[in-house]
């Protein structure tokens, strides 16, 4: 802006300095030029000038190793992880008994000879990853089930509940160990699934159910005829008594009721 | 994974099916190999040319961006290539692209610049030398060729960065998100540099006097070029 000078006048002055100016002496013979091949040597208040405003980084309080590894970045839902959680959530929903088992390393043929016997009885063999079933189950009903996930393990899910051969086919193998299981939404442990398999079956627990229940109505007409029956044992004994004593003459007279 | 005692217990995850990349906007040009460079322009010069080492000082003002390919070789210093290393580089590129499905681009002009050389073994004076060879100056920032196509960086970056090696300046290899990611890093540092005392401000203001030393071209180079070199840790 406009200046004040001596006295109070008014001095104008320029709004802004010339941006720069060329030097008035420039040595001419002094020396390279000022783009050599080889490094130029500096002088030494521009090697001191460039030494000062070097950059320097910054520093916070507290040193970034000291800190825990930031989790940045979640990792973004692979399409096949999506397909193998939608798979075991269906087999969840359709079966009404999934076992869990612990798998050890087993030859092929092995394999499939058990998947075999196990298909006859209409249980279906599944390998599941835990990283993709933990998820699933925990957001799930079975939530109780997440402990049994932790190392190698196998599904075998069905849609009847067919513990007892299940478990003959997996007492022959050594490298498969039951777990636990989940049957018609119970969790049972490896006791619990030994003793359901012990259980008679369900044709033969409803037709007990059913005997018991009926077992007091079919005694109901025997119940209703105890006394007239009482009666006309008592009246048949007297009868034969009185014919046995040889009173002949004296006919039977009372009809039974029967 | 570390199991009880220290051992390391093998533990298998799901295999992450990675797409395979996406060459959806890529557009070959007729001629996928490199153009023959002359040694000489098809008018040679007649006039011997002053020196002007000025073309090589500073920061590049053309070519610094992709056009047409994905990965190139950046210029990190100046220097002047003559027909040599345009031989040198058209052949290495030419020997190792495929060119069904990558191609190549030049970035810099045939050489135009005539360098004129004395006979050797004679007395300085005579007058200038005759015109020796022809180059072309580039600046530190320029690419120089640029190879794009259906191929990854891994596949370009060996023998992009055996011809860099070669030639007379420093030279990177980069790609696209390489170069976005080598400017974005040099912004950052500027904004967090701690240091309050920085040449643009010790030179715009003269402070102590700094400017009996500089030259006036540092105004604009800001200290990060001497000569023809880049100063790449600097600011």
């Amino acid at each position: 802006g406009a200046g004040v000078g001596r006295a109070g006048c008014r001095v104008p002055r320029p709004t802004r300095l010339p941006p720069g100016w060329l030097p008035a002496l420039q040595l001419a013979r002094r020396g390279s030029k000022a783009v050599t091949r080889h490094w130029k040597a500096m002088h030494f208040q521009r090697q001191k000038l460039l030494a000062v405003t070097e950059y320097l980084p910054p520093r916070p309080a507290v040193p970034p190793r000291c800190l825990p590894a930031p989790r940045d970045r979640p990792e973004e839902e692979d399409g096949y992880v999506r397909l193998l959680r939608r798979q075991v959530e269906e087999a969840f929903r359709s079966s009404r008994m999934v076992a869990v088992c612990q798998y050890n390393s087993m030859p092929d043929e092995d394999v499939v000879t058990m998947r075999h016997y196990l298909r006859k009885h209409n249980i279906e063999v599944k390998f599941v990853l835990n990283e993709v079933v933990r998820p699933v189950l925990a957001q799930s009903k079975y939530r109780n089930l997440l402990p049994l996930f932790v190392c190698r393990n196998i599904l075998l899910v069905s849609p009847e509940t067919r513990a007892r051969e299940m478990l003959r086919v997996l007492k022959g193998i050594p490298q498969v160990n039951l777990l636990g299981a989940c049957i018609d939404d119970t969790i049972l442990s490896r006791q619990g699934v030994e003793n359901f398999s012990r259980l008679p079956s369900l044709e033969a627990s409803q037709g007990q159910t059913v005997g018991a229940l009926a077992l007091l109505p079919s005694q109901t007409s025997s119940l209703l005829q105890r006394g007239p029956s009482l009666l006309t044992a008592l009246l048949d004994e007297h009868i034969r008594r009185l014919r046995d004593t040889g009173t002949p003459g004296e006919p039977p007279q009372e009809q039974g009721t029967g | 994974p570390a199991g009880p005692g220290g051992v390391a217990v093998p533990r298998a995850g799901l295999k992450k099916l990675v797409l395979p990349p996406d060459y959806s906007g890529i557009t070959f040009p007729e001629k996928p190999k490199l153009k023959f460079m002359d040694k000489v322009p098809a008018v040679p010069k007649v006039r011997r040319e002053p020196r002007r080492l000025r073309d090589i000082r500073g920061p590049s003002r053309e070519a610094t961006d992709f056009i047409q390919g994905q990965y190139g070789i950046l210029a990190l210093g100046g220097g002047y290539l003559h027909w040599g290393h345009f031989e040198m580089i058209r052949l290495t590129i030419g020997r190792h692209m495929d060119p069904k499905s990558m191609f190549a681009v030049w970035r810099v002009p045939a050489p135009s610049k005539p360098v004129t050389r004395k006979s050797l073994g004679h007395r300085m004076g005579g007058g200038k030398g005759p015109i020796d060879h022809y180059v072309t100056p580039v600046r530190s920032g320029r690419l120089v060729v640029e190879v794009g196509g259906h191929c990854l960086f891994g596949e370009v970056q060996p023998f992009l960065a055996q011809v860099a090696q070669k030639l007379p300046f420093p030279a990177v290899p980069v790609s696209r998100e390489s170069l976005q990611e080598m400017r974005r890093e040099e912004e950052e540092k500027r904004l967090n540099n701690q240091n309050p005392w920085t040449f643009e401000r010790v030179v715009t203001s003269n402070m102590l006097g700094m400017r009996k030393y500089l030259s006036p071209y540092d105004l604009r180079l800001q200290g990060r070029y001497w000569g023809k070199f880049f100063l790449k840790h600097r600011v």
